[in-house]
Formats: C-alpha cells, sequence, structure tokens
C-alpha cells in the first residue's frame, strides 16, 4: 500500500444497453422495447446526474450480434443517443465510442465537436479500432485490416481529428497528407466550452497503450487482478510522462461488472437469478472468443488444457482483446477450476473485467483499497441491471464514499475535461 | 386546391442560433408548420457559412429539447457512408418519437476536399470512393432506406417465458450492391413510426432524380412537390404541396421566426404542431422489400449453465 491519496475518485457507468447481464431486458422494470425508448435513456442520464456521476459511457461497433435474448448488440448511434441525453442533463459527463477504422475522420470530427459544443463540453470520444470481419462487410470489405495496421491507421486518424478540432479554434486550414488521410480544410464548428472533446482509449494490446501514452486523457482498462491493475496504472502513466505529459493527464478507469445488494447473500442470489435466466450458449460463446479457442470443444467438467492457456492467439488475427486474454489466462492459472467452475465462479469474479458481487458497503471497501493502492483513478462501474442497479450506485454507493472523503457532495466543475482534472492527483510513481 | 403549408430552411448559423437561445427554440417547436431542414446550406450550392453544427448532433440535440417540432437532418455522401448515416437516421427516429427524417444532397459545401477524384467516402482511405454524383447519392438514400428496413420493429417480441427478446429470424441482410457493397443488418431496429422519411434536393428540373424514384417521399426544390423561395419575398404563386422557407445569412432567426408567423396568418395552411413528420405530411410507411436473407436462425429458447 502506498502513502494514502488524497481527493476524490472518478466515477462512470458503462452504460451496458439494459445492463451486462443477458437476461437483463427481463426485468418488470422494463418495457420489451427500453432499448430504444427516449425515456428510458434521459432515465440513465438523470439517474447518474443524481449521483453525482462523472461520466455515462457507451461502447459501440457497426455491426449486429444476434439479439434473440440479449439487448447488448443493439445500438443507437452514441453520438446521438448522449446528443438526446445531454438536453435531458446538465453535467455528467457523456463518452462515445466511435471507430477511427470505420468512420471518415473529417466527419467524425465535425460531428463530435458539434456534440461537444451542444453538450456545453461534457463530451469525451472512446477510440477503438473496431475487429470483426462482419463489421467490415457492413463497409465494403472482406475482413478488417490485421491490429498493427489498424493501430497505425488511429494513430494519424486521432492526430487528424485534433488538427480539425484546433482548426475550429484558429479558423487556420489544416493541411494533412499522410499515409492513410489527406485533408485540405478545416472546421467551422465553435469550439466547445472545454474546448475539444476528451479523449479515451480502451483496450489493452502494446500500440493500444502506446496511443494512451501519447494521446488518452483516459482509459477504460481491463483488470481481473489488484497486481496486474497497479503494473499496468504505473506504465500508462510512465508512457504519459515519456511524451512530455503529466501522469495526471491521463486516468486511468477499469471495468468493474456489478451485483448489488443489501447482503452478500441478496446479491449473489440476484446475480445467480439473473445468470440463470439466461442462455448458457452465451457463458461459452465469450469464452471462445475472449481466449481464442472454441470452448464449446471443451469438457464442461474438466480443467483447461495446458496447450489452450499457453497457445497465444496470433495477434495479428486474434479477435479478441488481448488485455482480456491476459486477464483471464493469470486468473484460471491461479486456481485451476473445471470449465464450468470457471464459467460459474466469473459469476461473482468478473469476466475480462473485474467483477463485484456484494453490498455497496463492501464495494466502497474495494474502490478505496484499490484507489490508495495505486491501481485506478477511478472505475467504469458496470451494473448487471441498470433499472435499479444504477439508482443503488447514485442513492447508496455515493453517499458512502461521501462520508469516506472519497467522494464529491456536489457537481464542483461542469465539463467533463474538468471533472477529470478535479479528480485525485496520481500518486508517486516511483 | 388548398393552401400550400410551409417549410423551413435553416443554415449553420441560423442553427447556432436556434441551439443557444431558448425563446428562439420554444417559438420554433410551437410553429404550425411542416417541418425544418438543418443545415439546408450544406446541400444548396451555396459557400460555406462562418459557422455551422453538424446536422445529426443539432437533431438529436433538438429531439431531447423540443417535443413538437419536425426537421430534416441534411445528407450528402461526400464524408459519410450509408451504414453511419443510417444509424443516425434512425437513432433520431426513435429518439424524436418519428419527428426526423433525412433530406439528401449530392455534395456537401462544409466537407474538405481531398485528393482530386476522392469521389464519395473516397476520404476515409479505405478504397476508391463511387463519384460524387446524384447516382451515388440516391444509392446512398437506397442503402439507408433497405438498412432501417432491415429489422422489423414488430420482431420485438419480449417473451419472458420463452426467454426470446426478438425473433429475430426476421431481421435480414440487405446484400446491398450498388455504389456501396453492404451486408446489413443494421444494428437497431425501425422506428415504431415506421422507415425514417427520406426527402431529396433536386438543383434542376430534369435532375437525374425524378420526384417517383424510390425511396425518394418527397422531392424539394426544382420540379418537386415543395418549391423553395427566398425569405421575405412573396412566395410565388405555385401549385406545389408546400413552400420551403430558405433565409439568407443577414436574416437572424428571431426575423426567419416572425416572418414565418407573419405568412402563416397571411393564407398559407398551417400544419399543427406535434406527431410524427409521416404522419403531419399524410405519407403512409413506406412497404418492405418481400424478401431477404435471414440474418439470424430462429431462437428457440435455450438451457442455463
Amino acid at each position: 500500500m502506498t502513502d494514502r491519496r488524497t481527493g476524490h475518485v472518478i466515477l462512470g457507468i458503462n452504460v451496458l444497453v439494459l445492463g451486462y447481464l443477458p437476461a437483463a431486458w427481463q426485468s418488470p422494470l422494463l418495457k420489451k422495447d427500453s432499448f430504444i425508448d427516449p425515456d428510458y435513456w434521459a432515465g440513465i442520464g438523470r439517474t447518474a446526474e443524481r449521483g453525482t456521476l462523472d461520466a455515462i459511457f457507451l461502447a459501440d461497433g457497426p455491426v449486429l450480434g444476434d439479439p434473440a435474448y440479449d439487448a447488448n448488440p443493439i445500438r443507437l448511434e452514441p453520438t446521438v443517443n448522449w446528443g438526446y441525453v445531454a438536453a435531458a442533463t446538465e453535467r455528467v459527463g457523456l463518452v462515445s465510442t466511435a471507430s477511427t477504422t470505420f468512420n471518415d475522420p473529417f466527419e467524425l470530427a465535425e460531428r463530435l465537436l458539434s456534440w461537444d459544443t451542444l453538450s456545453g463540453g461534457r463530451a469525451g470520444w472512446n477510440i477503438v479500432t473496431t475487429r470483426g470481419a462482419e463489421a467490415a462487410r457492413n463497409f465494403g470489405l472482406a475482413d478488417v485490416p490485421l491490429r498493427d495496421d489498424r493501430y497505425e491507421r488511429a494513430a494519424e486518424f486521432v492526430d487528424v481529428v485534433t488538427a480539425l478540432w484546433d482548426s475550429a479554434a484558429t479558423g487556420q486550414d489544416v493541411h494533412h497528407h499522410g499515409d492513410f488521410f489527406d485533408i485540405d480544410g478545416r472546421l467551422r464548428v465553435p469550439p466547445s466550452v472545454q474546448g475539444r472533446p476528451v479523449l479515451l482509449q480502451a483496450g489493452g494490446s502494446p500500440k493500444g497503450r502506446a496511443l494512451a501514452g501519447r494521446a488518452a486523457e483516459g482509459v477504460f482498462a481491463a483488470e481481473l487482478t489488484k497486481e496486474k491493475a497497479i503494473e499496468h496504472y504505473r506504465l500508462v502513466k510512465r508512457l504519459a510522462r515519456d511524451h512530455g505529459r503529466s501522469p495526471d493527464d491521463v486516468k486511468i478507469l477499469p471495468g468493474l461488472l456489478l451485483s448489488l445488494g443489501s447482503t452478500e447473500e441478496e446479491a449473489k442470489r440476484r446475480s445467480d437469478e439473473l445468470h440463470d435466466a439466461g442462455p448458457a450458449a452465451y457463458s461459452i460463446q465469450w469464452l471462445s472468443q475472449s481466449i481464442g479457442y472454441d470452448a464449446s470443444k471443451l469438457e464442461l467438467d474438466e480443467p483447461f488444457p495446458e496447450e489452450v492457456l499457453a497457445a497465444p492467439a496470433d495477434p495479428q488475427t486474434f479477435l479478441g482483446s488481448m488485455g482480456f486474454r491476459e486477464s483471464i489466462v493469470t486468473q484460471i492459472r491461479r486456481t485451476n477450476p473445471t470449465v464450468r467452475e470457471y464459467l460459474k465462479q466469473t459469476r461473482y469474479t468478473g469476466s475480462g473485467h473485474a467483477g463485484f458481487v456484494g453490498t455497496p458497503e463492501q464495494l466502497a471497501d474495494h474502490i478505496e483499497d484499490w484507489f490508495h493502492s495505486g491501481a485506478i483513478d477511478g472505475f467504469n462501474l458496470q451494473p448487471d441491471l441498470l433499472a435499479d442497479g444504477l439508482e443503488v450506485i447514485a442513492d447508496e454507493l455515493v453517499p458512502i464514499l461521501r462520508k469516506r472523503g472519497l467522494y464529491r457532495h456536489e457537481y464542483e466543475t461542469s465539463t467533463l475535461r474538468g471533472h477529470f482534472r478535479a479528480s485525485s492527483p496520481t500518486p508517486d510513481l516511483g | 386546391m388548398p393552401a400550400p403549408y410551409l417549410a423551413l430552411g435553416l443554415a449553420g448559423p441560423h442553427l447556432i442560433e436556434l441551439t443557444g437561445n431558448p425563446d428562439l427554440l420554444a417559438r420554433w417547436d410551437a410553429l404550425p408548420i411542416a417541418f425544418t431542414v438543418l443545415g439546408i446550406d450544406r446541400i444548396d450550392g451555396h459557400d460555406p457559412a462562418p459557422l455551422t453544427l453538424d446536422s445529426s448532433a443539432v437533431g438529436a440535440s433538438l429531439a431531447g429539447r423540443t417535443s413538437r417540432a419536425r426537421f430534416l437532418i441534411v445528407a450528402s455522401p461526400q464524408r459519410d457512408h450509408p451504414y453511419n448515416l443510417a444509424r443516425r437516421v434512425a437513432s433520431l427516429g426513435h429518439l424524436s418519437r418519428g419527428r426526423s427524417g433525412v433530406l439528401f444532397g449530392v455534395a456537401d459545401t462544409y466537407a474538405a476536399p481531398g485528393p482530386d477524384g476522392t469521389g464519395a467516402w473516397g476520404g476515409a482511405g479505405l478504397g476508391v470512393g463511387a463519384p460524387l454524383t446524384a447516382a451515388t447519392a440516391l444509392d446512398t438514400a437506397r442503402a439507408a432506406r433497405a438498412l432501417e428496413q432491415s429489422w422489423p420493429y414488430d420482431s420485438i417480441i419480449g417473451d419472458r417465458d420463452t426467454g426470446i427478446l426478438v425473433q429475430s429470424d426476421q431481421i435480414v441482410h440487405i446484400d446491398h450492391d450498388g455504389a456501396y457493397r453492404i451486408a446489413g443488418p443494421l444494428n437497431a431496429p425501425e422506428p415504431a413510426t415506421g422507415a425514417s422519411l427520406i426527402a431529396w434536393y433536386a438543383t434542376t428540373p430534369d435532375d437525374d432524380v425524378a420526384a417517383d424514384s424510390e425511396p425518394v417521399d418527397l422531392v424539394v426544390g426544382a420540379g418537386g412537390s415543395i418549391a423553395v423561395a427566398p425569405l421575405g419575398l412573396r412566395p410565388p404563386d405555385s401549385d406545389a404541396d408546400g413552400v420551403l422557407l430558405r433565409p439568407t445569412l443577414d436574416q437572424g432567426l428571431d426575423e426567419v421566426l416572425t416572418e414565418v408567423e407573419r405568412l402563416l396568418a397571411d393564407g398559407f395552411t398551417p400544419v399543427p404542431p406535434g406527431g410524427s413528420l409521416r404522419a403531419a405530411l399524410g405519407l403512409t410507411a413506406p412497404a418492405r422489400p418481400a424478401s431477404g436473407r435471414a440474418a439470424f436462425p430462429a431462437p428457440e429458447p435455450q438451457p442455463s449453465l
């Protein structure tokens, strides 16, 4: 444990449509089409704001997975969705994911800055490169470019977008002629209250972390253990320092899957009921994608064969996240569970992202521990079911954190960048 | 023959005034006009104004800040892709409760030019773009319509007994093969009010696109059912269904709204605010194509772990 830190944590919500568990839609609190209901989305924004939360976040990809049993693959376009929610809120930050592979940098730069301006400087862009042939086929391509090429394109894409945002303030044309893009022109959008959108990055590959160290102001990390989280926290902060930035300029926010209850037993019961209402095939499919091996071929009641854990997926063609795979293998090696045991265990401990099942008091302990250990600047919380899970965060978790001096009582800043900058400084990196 | 209804075409600086002034916004929301185009100067042949905002970003904000006014966002294929555009159009359809639609033009005056011959979507650096022509813009509209219709709203069943949320075998690939190749389906369902209204901005009477060209519901401009008239001059007598008023940049939004209110009192047919754009214009939802390749197998109840 390092010295106790001063200041407060950052709290974000990863709004996985209705909640991260496939059966979330079955809640009696929801209508059959809540995922496209404007009242549902405005309610998410208002509840987050009631808890003075820093940001709400939307994942995204230009492709549809099968929505037969699960609302998670269903996606309203994030800049439109959060643009709408911005109109129903005043302070909460809004982060939209957008792909550097399947957008034109001029169009995206203009749209993101317009949304930032209209929201009063509350917008953030989560930069992703997008995986999977199915998305590529919506853009006339047989497959996505290889991982290295995607990240080279992403780096240039981000440079073009930020140059265009600068052009909105200076009125000077951008003249960019690079490997991927050629642009002569400028944006005519008024700069926002915070100047331009906040840049965030998700993903734990080396090139992803390099991009984070160079340009991102926030990182959505995937961490299963505190030790790895501390290691990655220091790595990205040092990368920022190597680029002449302050470590405080990049905030580290791992995801945390949540099931909360008024007792630990109640929380486990809630988690079990939601899991049991969803199909088993989902867990197996998730595992297959995450480790790069067809898990339906594994014996459910046998431990994982060593070659499955050891065989490094080809990083160029592997469709999953490298950061997630590393987290999962570390976790399996620690307890050597059977496949079925592992899949059930991940109900409580997380799957790729860390999981937490317990009371708001216990969650506050967990946040406090990771925060003072120098593993995080905050968490991106992912409730099992948002319809009531977000209320528990706003009305129960936040007051506990406030009593402990870990969270503000009222909004003290009005922009997303302001919220980030007002959070706790980085502890000594050694 | 009834007097025409009114519509309004706002330019970039008007959008900044509209979104920045709550009093003007409330007046606009109450106007009994058919619809307002958000940023018509992008596609009607003018030079760019000093300031503007992205059209769909304005639409999203207005969907949340108003409850009655109807609007068209503006689209061109120059730096946009039908899949990305269809997502924004469908999302606005849901969040505005059917008050929104889209007006297509060929090129976007605010878009930075790429190298010569970049064409439509060529600036994305994913290959050579299609030529930046009316035919390409119309193909963009066709793809956007097909994508919006690829997932029928009625397939959402939310059956807690079987654990089936969506009868996803009703969702189809679009297999579009024109200026773009797009597999589909879209990742959001069609709005409950039906596929979004598609309008076309015609620059000449013999524009490549005829008034009845699928999927265009409405033609604005030369030869179309909606005539375009400069705001402030007496609109010409015409047999058009509607007249779209186009203010200049010198006319501030207060002046624009005052003039629209005056014309409404002067014999134009009011269109009561509120309700969907299709209902306001008396246009039924377009028919869905008869067949399509199912995107997913028929869902069956699933065992748990």
